[in-house]
């Protein structure tokens, strides 16, 4: 089925797919995630979908799995580069959408271009159409379950506009080469959880109406008064929190160069002690900057509830940062409601509303509550208290008129030429925030102590530079007053009470939320561990022969939803991954999602493990353990029969052997390698396959040249094994050169050599002296030197012919030399202080005395 | 056997925007436990991990040829605790290559089957390798598996009880099918684990404890107020 049908299937219906792309998500170092990006229109509003794929390429619908579902609306970009693209023709793509952003790689192909021009077309008919658009249809895919975005791991990091910006992170990328298991990216999986328990909040909380009183006054430098209670008590009913602002609380030099004011605490001590008395308060915080000071309060009882709480100043005076204006703010945690208060001095005089405007707008943007990660700016608070001396007038109209028509209560006519609410209904400052109606004097400007207009000669008109508004859902104002009785001030103080709906946890309900939303994180962290198959468990070699190697292929196929990197490792107490007879290839290696890897395994039965399988020290036996890095491991196990072999077996065994070894018995062919077996039958005095070998390079080979220096050919070596080994009546097969070969392998493989290893050393120290060597050989094993002695015989007899044969005395000792007096397995040579060299040429030396010497002495006791 | 341990975790913390997130969730958890789950072949284990991890029951589930693994966070006494399972293959032949993941293990869950004896049987040899491969601390969990098929019933309650008690052992019946007593089983074994380490019986810094204590980050303090001067410029 063609791709797009697939799709089709996968999508609800009437939802068109446009155009499609596969492309491979990008992050560090990552080993490559495939994806699936599809164009879809319904109704001439699109949406890019981005799918993950169980089988490459889907066969079917229940292979995609949809990771992503974005608008494409104004949040939608996309940029396209190809230049990073050194080599090939890769392009890459950055999409970001609201809450979204994802890096990808893309192969450029025909397709290409007809899916970046849908994409642009979408884009353009969203401008054109945008008021008609209605994207319902996306919600339809639940792009909010958790198991999709599960399917990317996000991260959700704050951008400087502190929207929560989900970053496709891959989790695949972060596999480092130890343990990802579920802990890719922790931080990751909190972002998660948190992100699942804010869409969820209604599901745990509950809400429930507080009291907040908002109070500002601009004291003009004034010290305290005795009581405040006219402004501050004036409800009977104590509100849940109070937030104090005040204004030109300072006017010395001193507060103005080093922020240092003893009014901050008489003032603190007045409003302390006139808050409503039928409640207990408790200062969450106190800020300062300059003459502008806050105070948060919040009555006992609520405290804890009160949680990360933080401060923030701007100053917005000459070169946007001396403090005599601007804007100090505190925000808080109320139960699950994030709460800020932002108390303000916008900049003063009558015509400079423009300024005020971009006195907002800066504190707006400089505001920030950096201990945040990300940081968080005002309007990042479910609910904003923004109040303090705006300082917008009335401009259009005389002070007379003003006078005159406040009087009469009139403010309606005087509203209307109020800077503030024309700026704001014009959107140019206070987006987004309300303010209850007016139905209070103007609150500047007085004679200081008298509730009498500015008599000086300014004449101004009184204006409502006082001011309270707020943003945010469900907050209702319950009063917005003035308090012309405080007269110290040329400003009267305001007020406001607000009810506000908080979110109270539900404690029962979160917890059972949150494990709930644990749990399914659990879930898809085991559903994202790396997952594989293995065709085959069970590895099984027959008939292993001597020095043939066998070759078995296991394929291991990645079917989870990650890259996966597997590796054969050593089981406990062993050193190596696997037994010395078998060799894996590759032993470690990366799949991708979707991928598979063909390895090898080779078994080879040779000189170093043939004499073990006869003896029973060891058999075609393995489990081999296959790591998942991160994940699970796997048992393979690897047996099979190893065909008995002359190769391998003791000199004494084979000389008790009259028979071809096919037909003794396995279990025989051990009790003769462990000596457990009483055997009545005289034993041949050398066996009889070094009695075949060298006779047959007796009657043919003593005038072949360079008889022991040229390799055999392997397949003949494998004929004169068989030969060997089964018994044929026919006459031994392969080149002379391969005859010599396989008498040198035949006594190469034997457990011991023929000088045994515990001589080793001896031997060696013993070389100069003949007589010692004699003495060592007369000391060997029976079997051993009849062998020795035989072979020497040989030689002499081949030397005899150097004429013909060319050979060299001291190459061939050096060749016997090696065979005859093998290094114990893992010697260390420099251990003994020799070094190979000089080792070479001890055991040459050695040899050498017993082809240039008669040893008729030696052979008398010997009977062939 | 290298056996990697858990990758680095994140040195900073993301306070959360909702003011519950930052009480309740702290952002960690405090330890990494590890379990094995052990026992013959065909009991229940690798059922017991999936439902304990995925809470799903795959009936005729494939005997493991290996050993599996799973992972959960779990809660105890507010603590949070990420359990690292590994089950392994009960097979015979297996059991000479399985002893190698023993070590290290703070939990043990030996599996048997209610409903067929030999499994019972062969408790006392599953005993004797998870006693001589674990150490001294490692909490060991007698779990009689297949409770919902209690008609055939082979071992009764009180007979295994009795060993668990002569051997020193906790011990419950769970069904891996119907879920029953299954988070029970894994959480008390992390809640036993967790008292030892708070009463000082587990040395957390014994290379094979089987526990991984994780340094909590620090949360940004927002109660320190700025130090910020009127005069910057």
């Amino acid at each position: 089925m063609e791709l797009s049908a697939i799709m089709k299937d996968k999508l609800n219906a009437g939802d068109n797919v446009v155009a499609l792309h596969e492309g491979v998500l990008l992050q560090g170092w990552s080993p490559k995630a495939h994806r699936l990006l599809a164009l879809v229109e319904r109704n001439l509003s699109f949406g890019l979908f981005v799918f993950t794929t169980s089988r490459n390429p889907p066969q079917a619908f229940t292979d995609l799995t949809i990771n992503f579902v974005v608008p494409i609306d104004s949040d939608f970009k996309c940029d396209i580069d190809s230049l990073s693209a050194e080599s090939n023709s890769d392009i890459y793509i950055n999409l970001s959408a609201r809450n979204f952003k994802l890096f990808m790689g893309m192969d450029s192909g025909h397709e290409t271009n007809h899916f970046f021009n849908e994409l642009s077309r979408s884009m353009d008919l969203y401008l054109k159409n945008q008021q008609t658009l209605d994207f319902q249809w996306l919600k339809k895919y639940n792009i909010n379950d958790i198991d999709l975005e599960l399917g990317l791991m996000m991260n959700i990091n704050g951008d400087n506009t502190s929207n929560n910006i989900i970053t496709a992170n891959m989790a695949v990328a972060e596999n480092d080469i130890s343990f990802p298991t579920g802990t890719q990216t922790l931080s990751s999986r909190e972002s998660v959880i948190q992100r699942q328990m804010i869409l969820s909040e209604e599901q745990y909380t509950n809400a429930q109406n507080f009291r907040i009183y908002i109070g500002t006054w601009n004291v003009n430098g004034q010290p305290t008064l005795s009581s405040l209670n006219d402004w501050l008590t004036c409800d009977s009913e104590p509100p849940d929190i109070y937030a104090i602002g005040f204004q030109e609380l300072d006017l010395s030099k001193e507060a103005f160069l080093f922020n240092d004011s003893p009014r901050e605490e008489e003032w603190l001590q007045a409003v302390t002690k006139s808050l409503n008395s039928k409640g207990n308060y408790k200062k969450v915080s106190l800020v300062r900057l300059v003459g502008m000071m806050l105070i948060v309060f919040v009555k006992n009882k609520h405290m804890d509830h009160v949680k990360n709480v933080a401060t923030d100043t701007v100053g917005t005076g000459i070169m946007g940062k001396l403090g005599n204006k601007g804007g100090v703010a505190v925000r808080m945690d109320f139960h699950n409601t994030s709460l800020c208060f932002v108390n303000t001095h916008l900049a003063a005089h009558v015509e400079e509303y423009e300024r005020r405007n971009q006195d907002y707008q800066n504190i707006c943007s400089r505001m920030v509550f950096s201990n945040f990660i990300p940081p968080k700016t005002v309007k990042d608070h479910n609910q904003v208290y923004w109040f303090g001396d705006l300082n917008y007038r009335i401009t259009e109209m005389d002070a007379i008129s003003v006078k005159d028509l406040v009087r009469k209560n009139n403010f309606k006519n005087v509203l209307e030429a109020d800077q503030l609410k024309q700026q704001h209904r014009a959107g140019n400052v206070f987006k987004g925030y309300k303010e209850g109606s007016i139905n209070f004097l103007p609150t500047y400007k007085y004679d200081p102590g008298t509730n009498d207009w500015d008599s000086s000669e300014k004449n101004r008109a009184p204006a409502w530079c006082d001011r309270i508004l707020w943003r945010g859902n469900s907050i209702k104002q319950l009063a917005y007053r003035s308090h012309p009785n405080l007269l110290i001030s040329d400003h009267k103080p305001v007020s406001a009470l607000f009810e506000s709906e908080v979110r109270v946890v539900d404690l029962t309900k979160y917890r059972k939320i949150h494990e709930h939303i644990m749990k399914k994180l659990d879930k898809a962290e085991n559903e994202y561990l790396p997952q594989v198959m293995v065709d085959n468990t069970e590895i099984i070699f027959h008939n292993v022969k001597f020095m043939e190697p066998q070759l078995k292929e296991l394929t291991v196929a990645n079917t989870g939803q990650v890259p996966v990197q597997f590796e054969f490792i050593k089981k406990l107490d062993d050193s190596t991954y696997c037994k010395e007879w078998l060799r894996i290839e590759p032993f470690m290696s990366f799949i991708d999602p979707g991928e598979k890897c063909d390895i090898t395994l080779e078994v080879l039965i040779d000189k170093k493990s043939a004499y073990k399988m006869i003896s029973g020290q060891d058999k075609l036996y393995d489990i081999l353990v296959l790591h998942l890095d991160g994940g699970k491991d796997i048992f393979i196990t690897v047996t099979g029969n190893y065909e008995r072999s002359c190769f391998g077996c003791s000199l004494e065994t084979l000389c008790y052997l009259k028979v071809p070894i096919k037909n003794i018995p396995f279990g025989k062919l051990m009790e003769l390698e462990n000596n457990k077996s009483n055997m009545t039958s005289d034993p041949y005095p050398v066996p009889k396959e070094v009695w075949y070998l060298v006779d047959h390079l007796y009657r043919h080979g003593l005038k072949q040249e360079h008889l022991f220096e040229h390799s055999g050919l392997r397949s003949e070596f494998v004929q004169i094994r068989n030969w060997l080994d089964n018994g044929t009546p026919d006459a031994l097969p392969g080149s002379v050169h391969s005859v010599a070969e396989a008498l040198l392998i035949l006594l190469d493989s034997t457990s011991e050599p023929i000088i045994p290893y515990n001589l080793h050393a001896t031997c060696l120290s013993a070389v100069s002296y003949y007589s010692q060597c004699k003495q060592i050989i007369s000391q060997l094993p029976e079997r051993s030197k009849n062998v020795f002695l035989y072979l020497c015989a040989f030689l002499q007899e081949l030397l005899n012919h150097v004429n013909d044969n060319k050979l060299d005395v001291k190459t061939i000792a050096s060749v016997f030399g090696e065979i005859f007096i093998r290094d114990p397995p893992r010697s260390r040579s420099d251990k003994s202080g020799h070094t190979r060299t000089s080792m070479s040429r001890k055991k040459t030396n050695f040899v050498y005395h017993f082809l240039v010497n008669d040893q008729s002495d030696l052979i008398i006791n010997t009977s062939f | 056997m290298r056996r990697a341990t858990d990758a680095s975790l994140p040195t900073f913390g993301t306070m959360s925007s909702k003011a519950s997130e930052s009480k309740m969730s702290s952002s960690q958890y405090s330890y990494i436990f590890k379990y094995i789950i052990v026992g013959d072949m065909g009991v229940g284990k690798s059922c017991l991990l999936h439902q304990f991890t995925e809470q799903k029951f795959t009936a005729d589930c494939p005997h493991t040829i290996g050993v599996e693994f799973g992972t959960r966070i779990i809660e105890v006494s507010g603590k949070k605790i990420k359990l690292q399972i590994w089950d392994t293959a009960g097979q015979e032949r297996f059991r000479a290559v399985t002893r190698s993941y023993y070590r290290g293990a703070a939990g043990a869950l030996m599996v048997y089957d209610i409903t067929r004896r030999s499994s019972y049987n062969h408790l006392s040899s599953w005993l004797s390798d998870t006693r001589n491969l674990t150490n001294p601390g490692t909490v060991i969990y007698l779990i009689g598996n297949k409770l919902d098929m209690e008609s055939n019933r082979d071992v009764s309650y009180e007979e295994a009880k009795q060993f668990a008690d002569e051997n020193g052992l906790m011990f419950l019946e769970a069904s891996a099918k119907t879920g029953e007593y299954v988070e029970d089983a894994f959480l008390k074994t992390a809640q036993i684990i967790y008292e030892c380490i708070q009463d000082g019986r587990l040395d957390l810094n014994a290379a094979d404890s089987g526990v991984q204590q994780k340094i909590l980050q620090c949360e940004t303090n927002p109660n320190v107020e700025k130090d910020k001067s009127c005069m910057q410029c």
